[in-house]
């Protein structure tokens, strides 16, 4: 990876520049697998974007394909959330220009924005063998603890509590750093995980992230406080990119 | 003709989802393919969709409805036939309990009624408990009852579920963890994380010491006429199959034979039954670069030593090169263990659930052992084995614990074996 930097914040149609189009078409061959960097997108575009990819993927038109990106912010209610976790009303989160959307994902309430890294992996689970939900969520689990150990923050699982936090034992409260929710449709999945980067956390204050009370939000921004560096971006899309090759090329 | 749609594989480690939304009602017409239901697993959301073109007959499940993998979902009737067939009035519970082989946990009620509020699991413990959750004091999230409360509950306790730090998740109940479990991280310190494989491993270990008592035995075993056998047949047989002849054949081929006439150690514990199987499926414990996997082998008591010995290496060989298929680490009713020959005496196994018994092989060392010679007591060198078995005192005594084992000793030591 050499330091040009994709500066890609266009639409999702042609928001791809030529370097990263390339580097695309190189993981694409060499992996079976393409990243695609989008930058920022409207939740509603890139819901549009993944059903688009999905439907082909299960024609067979398409390949499997990890879409990176960041959305503006929102407020999304997974198949499982339960409305007394929205902590504003509906209303007031419209007049503070925060999206609401309920969607075809697992998992409860969830907050997305600037400054979060999404990933969307659009995968056909059964072409590679053996599918399982459970342990698509633990990989998406693993790959996100390893990007995050790439960026310098100790990451751990807990059971029972799919998502990533930081492992701090001493900790009076578990801090969250990463929250996943997938969809799939015949063993094609779509949504997927977002690692919070170096958003503004006051972002989860409207709601109970994933309905769990007591947790704590966190950022690799936060957890590494003056160490950050200045290019923490690009470097958590690179550390998600190759942790993302990893576990499914 | 009707087509029953069930609940899917969704892998091996789901065994049930939640109904979260219908996309169909009853007299829509589909296409093949089309997204029925969403179902819910842990934070993923599955559709389902139709296997054939038609018209939605019934739906058997409702929203919120927990369904076992393989329950029925839908009635589809096919193109030639729908509208002529067209029923009406099945209601949704109903149909889904009387359809042959389908498994469906009781329903959560939902929270509208006049019940009190709580959450699936805890409906689920109460029910299976039988008792009245009006009578318990609801401490989580918005006034609902949690499967800790009807816990402590359970207990007579009044001091009832002080609320924790953590409040519960949508996946269940969250644990307390105490400082003493902690560590905080050191300069130098390098952080593993568990692989998907390490992680079950781990929780399976965890989750067998907990629910299973295990009680340790340990038998020792002279090999010398299993050494015996083995030695006259060690070169026809590898020229003959490839592979050298080891020992976990003969203590395969002996415990085998041993479960048969001992059927309480070829159990399970199902809630308040013990089943006793008729079959006998053999796991034996391979330790991988990627971890530890049980692939199994079926009707291990029809083979001889030599199908025994071949299908064995042919496991363990896939299982290094990960080329198992998920049926074959399932339904052992027993296992076998050989963790290796050194700086292992003997040593006791975790119980692989949902079994009640294991055997671990410990090394074979040449001992001096007292034997009768004639009248007289004699110390003889000879090579010794143990063998430690652990089972499930819930399930198992001592007295049939121990008569298994010393069969087991009995057939090794007689070494009457057919290649």
């Amino acid at each position: 990876m050499q330091g040009a930097r994709p500066k890609s914040r266009g639409g999702v149609q042609d928001g791809t520049p030529s370097r990263a189009r390339e580097r695309n078409a190189a993981d694409a061959a060499r992996h079976g697998v393409a990243v695609r960097e989008l930058g920022l997108v409207s939740y509603a575009d890139a819901m549009a974007h993944q059903l688009a990819l999905l439907e082909a993927r299960r024609q067979g038109q398409a390949g499997d394909v990890l879409l990176l990106l960041e959305h503006p912010p929102v407020v999304t209610l997974g198949r499982s959330a339960r409305e007394e976790n929205l902590r504003v009303p509906r209303e007031s989160l419209r007049a503070q220009g925060v999206e609401l959307f309920e969607v075809a994902r697992g998992g409860d309430v969830t907050w997305h924005g600037p400054g979060q890294l999404v990933g969307y992996p659009i995968l056909d689970l059964a072409a590679r063998g053996a599918p399982d939900l459970h342990a698509y969520l633990r990989r998406l689990e693993a790959l996100l603890c390893e990007s995050l150990a790439a960026l310098g923050v100790a990451a751990c699982t807990r059971p029972g509590m799919t998502g990533v936090f930081v492992a701090d034992p001493a900790a009076v409260r578990p801090r969250k750093i990463a929250s996943i929710g997938v969809g799939v449709r015949g063993w094609v999945t779509w949504h997927g995980f977002a690692l919070n980067v170096d958003c503004d956390l006051a972002g989860f204050d409207c709601i109970v992230p994933c309905g769990l009370a007591g947790v704590e939000m966190t950022s690799v921004a936060r957890e590494l406080g003056a160490s950050a560096p200045a290019d923490l971006g690009r470097r958590a899309r690179e550390a998600v990119r190759a942790a993302f090759l990893t576990q499914f090329a | 003709m009707a087509t029953v749609v069930r609940l899917p594989e969704l892998g091996e480690s789901v065994v049930e989802g939640t109904v979260s939304r219908w996309l169909v009602k009853e007299g829509d017409r589909v296409e093949r393919d089309q997204p029925l239901v969403e179902v819910t697993t842990d934070k993923v959301d599955a559709e389902i969709p139709s296997p054939i073109a038609g018209v939605v007959e019934a739906l058997l499940a409702a929203e919120g409805e927990v369904v076992a993998v393989g329950a029925a979902l839908a009635r589809i009737a096919d193109g030639a036939q729908a509208g002529t067939s067209l029923e009406t009035g099945a209601k949704p519970a109903a149909a889904a309990t009387s359809a042959p082989a389908a498994r469906v946990e009781p329903a959560p009620q939902p929270d509208a009624g006049d019940g009190p509020r709580a959450t699936p699991v805890a409906r689920r413990v109460a029910s299976q408990a039988q008792v009245d959750l009006r009578q318990i004091e609801p401490t989580g999230a918005g006034g609902k009852v949690t499967k800790r409360d009807v816990e402590a509950h359970l207990r007579g306790g009044r001091e009832a579920a002080a609320p924790l730090p953590l409040e519960r998740s949508a996946a269940g109940e969250v644990e307390r963890r105490p400082a003493y479990l902690s560590y905080a991280l050191q300069d130098g310190d390098r952080v593993i994380p568990m692989t998907p494989l390490r992680r079950l491993v781990a929780e399976h270990m965890v989750v067998s010491k907990r629910v299973s008592p295990h009680v340790g035995t340990v038998a020792e075993i002279d090999m010398a006429g299993v050494v015996r056998v083995r030695e006259s047949h060690k070169r026809e047989f590898e020229a003959a199959n490839g592979f050298a002849l080891s020992f976990l054949p003969f203590v395969v081929h002996a415990t085998v034979r041993a479960l048969r006439e001992f059927p309480r150690l070829n159990a399970s514990v199902l809630e308040d039954a013990i089943v006793e199987k008729r079959d006998i499926h053999v796991g034996i414990a391979v330790e991988t670069e990627k971890g530890l996997v049980v692939p199994v082998v079926r009707h291990a008591d029809r083979l001889s030593l030599a199908g025994l010995a071949q299908a064995i290496e042919d496991l363990a060989a896939r299982a290094r090169t990960k080329k198992l298929s998920p049926d074959e680490l399932k339904g052992g009713s027993f296992t076998v263990s050989n963790p290796g020959r050194h700086g292992n005496l003997y040593g006791f196994a975790i119980i692989n659930q949902p079994q009640v018994g294991i055997l671990r092989m410990g090394e074979l060392v040449k001992r001096p052992v007292v034997r009768s010679v004639g009248d007289e007591d004699a110390i003889v060198i000879r090579p010794i084995m143990h063998l430690a078995l652990s089972y499930d005192h819930r399930a198992v005594d001592g007295a049939p614990a121990n008569g298994f084992l010393h069969r087991v000793r009995e057939l090794l030591e007689e070494a009457e074996f057919d290649l």
